[in-house]
This record gives C-alpha cells, structure tokens and sequence, in this order.
C-alpha cells in the first residue's frame, strides 16, 4: 500500500512538470502560462478536480514508445467559477508541443462528454503545434471525434474556446465550432495554412502574426470575439463571460442579486438622439445607461463596429444586446454586420437568453462589393436568425428603422414579443429625400417643389406614429424611461413559449 | 419693481440671474442662439425668444435682436450678464432710448472706464494709485535715465506697438535703463516700424486684486472687499478668491476706499469691479475697471451673505443700498475654481460634445455650484469652455481649500475632458496652499505644461485597499450568482495583491461591521459604505473619516480618480500577480511613425498616396469635426507607407489614419 502510494505521488509529480523545467521555462520566457497555471488562474482557488492525470499514449513507431509523460500533453477536468460547475481541457506545450494525441483527443472528449451530461459549459484552453505527426491517422482520428462532439454540444452546452499558443490546421476547427474564441495578443495564432505555405502557393510575404494574429481575426476576419493582451487577462474575462452563460440549454440564465433599480430612470438619454437626422450618437451610451450596473460585455467590438453585440444583464438576470451603432457607416447592415449579430442572436436562442435589440438603422449598405459578396443571403442570415428565435425578443427604435433593414431587426412581423419606439423613431420604407425622388419623379426639376414634399413625407412618416397605428410598435416611451420598461417587459416575458414547428433542422442561408 | 426681466446672456450666467430674479417673483426672458435651443438656460427661463445662429455675432451680440424680444416679451429691464453686451455702451444707451432699463451702469460710466486712457485720467483725479509713467516721446537714453529714476526701478520700457512680449525690457539700474532703451526702440523699429517707446513702473511679482464696488442712484457707494484673482493661465483666472491671503484690513480699507471714490467720479449705479495690480511690498496701482457683474462674483457673495444681482435689479429699479460701508460683513473665506471644458493633459485644447455624464457636488454645507449644462447636454464650440464654477465657502483658507478639494473629488464629468485634475493639483500645491503666490505662479511651477505625473497622491494605499474593496463587493456578489455547485462554493480569501503604476501593494482584508478593514503596507483601513456598482462615486468612511472618489470598472481594472490623481488598479490573488508577473511587458506601440486622429470626427479627404514623399507641414488628410475643417499636416519628412482610413470613415480620437515608413 505504501509502495502504491509512494508511486502515485511520484506519477503525480512527474505529471505536474509536464514537460521539464526547461520546457516550462522556455514556454514562460514566450510570454505564456503553463496548462496547469492557467487552469488555477480559471477555476476558483483549489475547485480543480483532475481526471485522467496519469493517461499516456499508445504510440510506438518512431521511438515514442520511451517517451511517456503521464497525462500526454492535456490537463483536464472539471472545477467551478464563482461556485458554478464548468469543465475544462488545457492543452500543454511542454509536452510534445501540445500535440493531438488519439489520448489526447479521449481525455477532451471524456470531459466533453460529462459536460453534456449533466449540462455545464466546456472551456478549452488550446495550446498545440497540431497533430501528433508520429501517430498518423490515430491523431486525425482524434480530432474528428473532437470535432463531432462540438457539433453535438453545439447549442446544448456553452462552449469557448482561448486560444494561448499556435493553432494551425485542422486543429482550428474545433475552436471554430465553438460559441466564442478568445486570443491572446502576441502568443496566440490560428490558420488554416502557415504562412510557410502561403508563401509557396500565392507568394504572398505574411507574418504569423499577420496572417492569424489575435489583431488579425478580431478586426479582419471576425473569427475571434475577443483578443487580451496576455493570459491572466484572458483566463480572467474569461471567468467574467462564464457568469452571463447558464449551464446548459436546459438550465435558465443565471441570476445576480441586483441592486440597480428596475425603475431607475436617466433624463440624460432625452437628448441622446441629436435634432439632425445626419448626426451621429453612440449606441453605446445608450446600453450603458440601460442595463444593470453599466456593466456591458461586448463582444466582437472592434469587427463590424456598425453593429455591437454583447451580453448584459437586466434585473439581474442575462440578456443579449444586439444594437445598430450609428456611429459607423450610420449603422447600417452589411455582409460582415448581418453574420455578427446572426450568430450572436442564435446563440441567445440557444441558451434562452432574451435578446434586446436597440435599433437605429437607415438600411442595407449598397454597392458592387456588397452584392458581389452575397449581402443577399449574408442579410438573410438576420433575418432567419431573428425569425427563428422563441427567447424572449424586446426591441427599441431610437431613430431610423428603414425598409427591409426594420423587419431584419426583431420587427414585431418576425415574432418581436414588445416592439416599442421612442418619439425619434422614424419607421418608413426610406429616409424622405430618398422617398420624395422616387414617388415624385416627375417633379425632378423643380427643387423647391420637391423640398415641399420632402416635408410632407417627413410629417407624414418621420415619426413613430404610422407604425403604432398598425400595431407595429407596442407603445412610444420616453427615452427616460426606457430603463424601466424594459425591465418590465422582459419581466412579463419571462415564461414565455412558443414552439417552432418540429423538423429535423432549418435550412438557415449559409 | 420689474415685473419681468431679459437676460441678454446664455450659460451659467442667465441661469444664475433667473434664479435671483424667481427669488425675487420676476418673471424672466431667455434669449438663445439656434445652437442653444435646448440649453439649461432657455429651460429654466419663463420664455424664451431665439434670437439667430449660432455664432455669438449673430446673436447674442446683435444690439437690435436684443431690443426687438424685449418688446415681443414686453420685458422692462435687461440684465446682461458678463461678456457679451455687458460692457457695451451703446447697448445701454440704446436701450435707454427705447425705454427699457439696463441693470447695469449707464452709459456714459460705462463709455468712461472702458477707454484706457480716460479711464486712467479720471483714476489720478480721483487719486486713485495708477502705475507711475511716462508717456510721452522720450529724446533718448539719457532721458530715459532720468525718466527711469524718478519713477523708481525696477521699470519697464515697451514699445507702444509692442505685444507677445517683443519690445520689452525691464530695468532694474541706470545702464540697464540705458541699454534697455536703445535696444527696445531698435526692436520697435525693426518689428512693428514704429519707434514710440514708454516707461512705467515695473510691478515685481505682482498680484492681480480687485475689489468689488456698488452704487445706487441717489449716491451711495461700498465696497464689498476684495478678490484676489492671481491664479492665472495665460491671463485668464483659474482659481479666485476672498478675502486675498495677501491683504491686511488697512490695506483692504485704502483700496476700497479708492475704488468708491473711483466709481463716484463716474457716478457709478451698479456693481462694479476695480482691478489693482499690486506688488510684493504691498503697493497697489489700478488697471482697470469691469463695469459689469464678475465671473467671480460668487465668492464676494459667499463672504459678504448678499446676492449681487438682487442688489443690481434693485439699484436698476431704482431702489437705494439697503446698507452702508459698516454694515459690510467679511465673514470666513471663499474660493472659485472655474471648471472649463478642456483636456489639461492635451495642452489645455478645448473639448466639445456631448455630457455624458454631468454630476457636480451636492450644494449646501459650503459648497454652492453655478452652472449652465446639464447631463445629456451638448458643449459646443461657439461659446466659452467654462461650464461651471464651483464655489466653496469655509471658515478660514484651510478649511476652504480641503472643502474645494472634496468638492472637486465629487464632480463627475464624462464624455468630455475638463481641467479638474489640473485644478485639483493646483489645490494641492504647496505654495497655493501657503497664500504665497502671484500672476506668475501656473507659467513658474507648469513651464512645460501640466502631465499626469504633476498630480502627486500621498496615499496610494487607500487607492489600492478601495479598490479591493470595489473587487470583494464583486465577488461578493458573483458567488451568489444561481446555479452554484451547492456545497462547494468559492471560498473568497483574504489577501490580495492590487497592480497600480507598475507597484504591487499586498493587502489583507478582514470583515468588519458595514464593510471591510484592509490592510496595506501597515496602514489598516476601516472602510464602510454602502457604495454599488453603478455608483461612479464612490463614497465611504475610512477610519471614521468621509471620503469621496471617483470609481469605474473598466475591464479588469478600477479607474479611480481622486485629488486629480487617475489610476487603474488590477486587484488579484497573490497568486495570480506571481504568474502575471511572468507575462512579458507590452511597450505602448510606437505612434510616431502613425498619424492619428486629433479628434473624433469624419474623414473628409486623404490627401496623398502610398508611397508619396511627404515634406514637414504638407497636408495629409481633412478631418471634419463639430462643422469644422481641421487639416492635418506632416510633422516631418516621410515617405506614406500605409493608408488605414478611408475618406468618409468616422474616426475615434487617436485612431490611426496614415502609418509612414
């Protein structure tokens, strides 16, 4: 028994270091944390429950049969955050640079597994040079049983993904099928193809960073949600986003106690939309000012900043803000805004977060790069997202809810629960200069006529009334109170259900 | 008395007289510029008459506009605040011809004291100090000498056409007084063609006072004790007070005593301002006289218990002083600091947009706020940058100045920038706080400007165990969120470690009743408040004594910011700081290779390409913000690697527009 004892506590050891001294030198001197650090930085002090420490792998072809490093390159397990139950894989460079292992790959889907069955979010830590070469096809086989099992939990239970090392190749997939995928800046890069071979096919020069780089995905590519300066920053908001989720799609949004007033109002939000219908505002100030405690975690906020997504909470509990932001490009939709809030609102649908949508939109963007791209089916998305969503659905029109870009936009027409407006809202088919030209073509000419009808049009439609005559809004408030209304809206809306029909799965535009 | 009153002003000024005037039970008359539609002013008033665009020229300073609402509104008197109309004569006289009262003095005291010269004349009439000189052509140096000594030195000799202080010499002796005067009128020549040269006495540290006057119609004048004005930046004040630290009550009395007889000779009817300069051995010379209410009238108000623009309607009605110079009280001490919208750490420029934020202290137990803005207010550019002044009132300069320090500490602005850290760091300044200090004193002690590292914090511990505090009421709150693993909860621990200006400060916390006892570098902090998160001020009693600072969550950090002091603090387990101590420090990248966006606003036009060679001060790009044209031009020679913006983006401050190679 001693005997035993004794060598657990030297297999536990040996697992502890991983890779040696030298190598978990060498990853701090990169700027990185190790796999067992960053779980003690995710998880509450001392929740850590490991599994599978002194799993090894099978391999034995190019003398990996001497190599054993007990738990083979993945730490996994399950701990809490703040006392909720989450599970977690950190992938560890310091042994065999982290590689895939068909072990390795056994070990993430045991806990995968376990998340799905009792309904608590997974949390991979990825760190990893990419398949373990030496074991061929077992690897590649590894990582489709991954890849299977976040499709699988797609939607069932929330999934994240950091990204704290390299992440090249198939191995990006994972991650990809997750529901947010956070960079660190610097240290972390995913592509599909290295810049080595980007080189040899298009002769293009690009840098890792460059061509991957946590800048690179969460400005140009929209792959990643967030990017933080270095791994406690990331672990750390990492654990702030966990306390929005709820465990599972079967489980309701967690609730904070709240000591922000339902009822609290802000005169200071009257004047937030400017007199001039060209003049800008930021939306943001508006959601600060709305949800509790000013406390907004925005997510992809520097990738098509014409729309902000972000999680929130209201009396306490999570909801979704999805909001046009007229500060860029006017707030209108385009290919890139249309695919952020489209995934973002189904992921609220998933996960019975109630979705918020602040509106101030002049309409689809036009030109050659937007048809071209396909903003046909990319606004689509949208639309389908938002129609399909049985959450709870509030929207506000601050200002502009023109043409087809009003009905994308959690319209009261796609199953908008309380559609309200404030007294700024203009809900028409187009602004009215643009209105005016078309049904007074014949007018053209004589631009003092056309001014006249311009008004004309803008008394008849500028307004929220037209709108509210048909039903479409549900009441105007003052933006003073908006606060407050919403508050109560989604306190009416809170056993909401509605069913879709049954059916295998949509066909949203992809 | 009136039974209604226009207010030819806009800002805190027409909301300070509204409120005298409702006091009263007159009935008041806003005007506005289209650009002040929805100011606080129009809001407060019991009509409103738009009276043109938004440039003041337009009109808040169009005579006729002013004449025409008086007789739409049928208002009998027009009070015209400072600035503006205030010191226009011909506005008075127009006004008196059209019947209507101006609560002011009349025209011709206005029309005598706003001519330098006659202004001067009538001062040494009434043997009034001015500044000994000589004014007229000087032969050469040897005159000047002579001249020179009969003045007294130190004396100043300036060309007449002088200014941007070209043409200017100060001499303390007779060969200086030579010299000085040969190369000054040689200057005066060569800069401005014109050799006319003067020479006057030489105030050494001078300190700007003045004292606060009033008459009526039937003769009666006091004086109500002076301000001492000497914080100055770039001759305008900044911070005023009264009494002056400076002024002894014999001296007080002579400088009164000359201001009334001063405002006598021009039959004065109103309150009024006479400015003296005065020198470190106390002697006195008059400047100028302000022939309106001061923007600093506050202060004589807070120490004197009257209201100056009560006592202007009055003596505008008609009415006689309802006291004699005896009846003057001097009670405790007051300060004004003018809060301006403009960043002190970008060189003072001035900041406009909207008020996101607009929380100024609680009024009352000393403190009193005029403003004329409001939160969700806009500050745009066509008017003054000063948005309030804050008025303290205490029972000596001690306890005035902690008093302003705490009001300041409580004063939310956001959404702009505002001199508050500037005027905080001021307060603090030993040699403010020692009364020691004259016109000088902000162009000595902030030569290179002002800079985050001029704000010095005695107690960088409180900062650090407040905001543990902010992060425990947070976790807190976080293990309470539902869906716990039940029985297995977050054990929230004791020690912590906060990250602020690059130092780790341990602390230790324990409960105590109502809030926590933090411990840090052995001092212990017992702090109590029921401060919540949306709270941006964060109020608490530490050790049994009241603080207030100003507290926000950005990301992982608090932004504190307290006595002008700004830090973001990272509050961490020990732990965790050992690890983040393994991450490698991130240099801010190095802009000066990028141009940046000055100022939020709309790319209007690129003006080069890829690959252009640029020169120092060719135009590179147009930025369009608040209506105005803005070009940018290169600092340096360059060759334009890289184009980030595109014409018709909307730029955020400092956000890249060209990268150079």
């Amino acid at each position: 028994m001693h005997e035993i004892i004794r060598q657990l506590e030297e297999k536990r050891q040996k697992a502890h270091l991983g890779g040696g001294q030298k190598r978990i030198d060498s990853q701090h001197a990169k700027g990185k944390l190790t796999a067992r650090e960053r779980i003690e930085l995710f998880l509450d002090d001392g929740s850590f429950e490991e599994w599978d420490m002194f799993k090894e792998h099978r391999c034995t072809d190019f003398g990996m049969d001497a190599e054993h490093v007990p738990g083979d390159g993945v730490v996994t397990g399950y701990g809490t955050v703040n006392g909720r139950l989450v599970f977690v894989f950190s992938q560890d460079f310091t042994v065999f640079g982290g590689s895939l292992s068909e072990t390795q790959a056994e070990k993430i889907c045991k806990v995968m597994d376990h998340a799905m069955k009792v309904g608590a979010p997974v949390i991979g830590l990825n760190d990893s040079g990419g398949a373990r070469i030496q074991e061929g096809v077992a690897s590649l086989g590894g990582y489709a049983d991954v890849f299977q099992r976040n499709v699988m939990a797609s939607g069932v239970i929330p999934q994240i993904s950091l990204i704290m090392g390299p992440c090249a190749g198939g191995a990006v997939y994972s991650p990809a099928m997750t529901d947010f995928i956070f960079m660190v800046k610097d240290s972390s890069y995913m592509f599909v193809t290295g810049p080595e071979v980007v080189k040899t096919v298009t002769h293009e020069e690009v840098t890792a960073e460059q061509l991957g780089g946590a800048v690179t995905h969460n400005t140009k590519s929209g792959v990643a949600d967030l990017a933080f300066e270095n791994d406690v920053e990331a672990l750390m908001m990492t654990r702030r986003l966990v306390g929005f989720l709820p465990g599972s799609n079967r489980s309701e949004v967690p609730v904070v106690p709240c000591d922000d007033p339902a009822d609290r109002v802000d005169y200071s939000l009257d004047t937030l939309v400017p007199s001039s219908a060209n003049q800008s505002y930021d939306m943001k100030e508006l959601i600060f000012k709305m949800v509790d405690d000013g406390d907004f975690f925005e997510l992809q906020p520097d990738y098509a900043k014409n729309i902000i997504i972000g999680l929130a909470r209201m009396e306490g509990s999570t909801v979704g803000i999805v909001a046009n932001q007229p500060l860029v490009l006017a707030g209108c939709l385009d290919i890139k805004s249309s695919i952020k809030a489209a995934r973002f609102v189904r992921f609220c649908d998933a996960f019975n977060i109630p979705v918020v949508t602040l509106v101030d939109v002049p309409g689809f963007m036009p030109g050659t790069s937007q048809e071209y791209g396909g903003i046909i089916k990319h606004g689509a998305k949208l639309l389908y997202a938002y129609a399909e969503c049985t959450v709870p659905k509030v929207t506000l029109i601050t200002r502009k809810a023109y043409g087809g870009a009003y009905d994308v936009m959690s319209s009261k027409h796609l199953r908008g629960d309380v559609n309200f407006a404030w007294p700024s809202a203009e809900i028409a088919v187009m602004g009215p200069k643009g209105a005016v030209e078309i049904i007074f073509r014949e007018e053209k000419g004589d631009p003092a006529k056309l001014a006249e009808r311009e008004a004309e049009y803008k008394a008849k439609f500028a307004n929220p009334f037209v709108a509210g005559a048909r039903g479409f809004i549900d009441d105007v408030v003052m933006p003073h109170e908006t606060r407050k209304r919403i508050c109560r809206s989604l306190a009416m809306l809170k056993d909401k259900q509605v069913d879709n029909p049954w059916r295998k799965h949509g066909n949203i535009p992809l | 008395m009136f039974k209604k009153i226009l207010i030819a002003n806009r800002g805190e000024i027409a909301c300070r007289v509204i409120k005298t005037a409702r006091k009263m039970g007159i009935a008041t008359v806003a005007v506005y510029s289209e650009a002040d539609k929805d100011a606080l002013h129009v809001d407060l008033a019991d009509e409103g008459v738009c009276i043109g665009p938004a440039p003041s020229k337009d009109s808040y300073l169009v005579i006729d506009k002013i004449i025409a609402a008086c007789k739409q509104t049928g208002a009998e008197a027009v009070h015209p605040g400072y600035g503006f109309l205030s010191e226009n004569a011909e506005f008075s006289r127009r006004l008196e011809e059209e019947g209507i009262k101006f609560i002011g003095p009349k025209h011709y005291s206005v029309a005598k004291m706003g001519d330098k010269i006659e202004s001067k004349k009538l001062a040494l009439e009434a043997k009034v100090n001015t500044i000994p000189g000589y004014n007229e052509a000087i032969s050469g140096p040897e005159q000047a000498v002579e001249i020179a000594k009969g003045i007294g030195y130190p004396v100043m000799i300036k060309a007449s056409a002088g200014g941007g202080g070209k043409g200017l010499r100060v001499a303390f002796n007779d060969k200086e007084a030579y010299d000085g005067f040969a190369s000054c009128v040689n200057e005066a020549k060569n800069a401005f063609g014109d050799d006319r040269v003067f020479i006057e006495k030489y105030v050494l540290e001078p300190r700007h006072i003045e004292i606060q006057v009033l008459g009526d119609s039937h003769g009666n004048y006091v004086y109500l004790n002076e301000r001492d004005c000497s914080i100055q930046r770039r001759h305008q004040k900044v911070i005023e007070e009264a009494p002056s630290p400076f002024v002894d009550p014999e001296m007080r009395k002579a400088m009164g005593e000359q201001a009334v007889a001063l405002a006598r000779a021009v039959q004065y009817e109103s309150a009024g301002t006479v400015e003296f300069v005065v020198g470190a051995d106390k002697s006195f010379y008059f400047l100028e006289m302000n022939t309106r209410l001061q923007v600093e009238h506050p202060v004589t108000e807070l120490i004197t218990g009257l209201d100056l623009v009560e006592l202007m309607i009055r003596v505008a009605a008609g009415e006689k002083l309802p006291m004699t110079q005896n009846d003057v009280r001097l009670d405790g001490w007051s300060m004004e600091c003018r809060i301006n919208a403009e960043d002190p750490f970008r060189g003072f420029l001035p900041s406009t947009g909207r008020l996101v934020k607009f929380q100024p202290p609680e009024e009352g137990n000393g403190v009193r706020v005029d403003t004329g803005v409001f939160e969700g207010g806009e500050i745009s550019m066509f008017y003054d940058s000063m948005i309030a002044k804050l008025i303290v009132h205490g029972k000596d300069r001690d306890d005035a100045i902690r008093l302003m320090r705490d009001a300041l500490n409580a004063f939310l602005i956001r959404g702009i920038g505002s001199n508050i850290p500037f005027q905080a760091a001021l307060l603090q300044h030993p040699r403010f706080c020692s009364g020691n200090f004259n016109t000088g004193f902000i162009a000595e002690e902030y030569p290179q400007g002002f800079d985050a590292s001029m704000v010095p914090h005695d107690d960088p511990e409180l900062l650090a165990a407040v905001a543990t505090f902010a992060r425990l009421r947070y976790i807190e709150r976080a293990v309470q969120t539902t869906g716990q693993l039940q029985g297995h909860g977050r054990r929230v621990t004791t020690d912590w470690v906060a990250l602020m200006g690059g130092k780790n400060y341990q602390l230790h916390v324990e409960p105590i009743e109502g809030g926590k006892a933090i411990t840090c570098g052995g001092k212990r902090y017992e702090i109590v408040s029921n401060w919540t998160f949306r709270d941006m001020i964060f109020e608490a009693c530490v050790n049994g004594l009241p603080i207030c600072l100003q507290i926000e969550r950005r990301g992982l950090r608090y932004r504190i910011s307290h006595f002008g002091l700004q830090v973001e603090p990272m509050v961490m387990t020990p732990r965790a700081a050992r690890l983040l101590a393994l991450m490698p420090e991130k240099l801010p990248p190095d802009m000066s290779r990028f141009l940046l966006s000055p100022m939020p606003g709309l790319l209007r036009e690129i003006a080069v390409h890829v690959g252009q060679e640029v020169k120092a001060g060719e135009k590179l790009a147009v930025i369009e913000a608040m209506k105005m044209e803005n070009v940018l031009k290169a600092e340096q020679d360059g060759k334009v690697k890289n184009i980030l913006a595109a014409a018709g983006a909307s730029l955020a401050v400092d956000e890249m527009i060209i990268e150079f190679e």
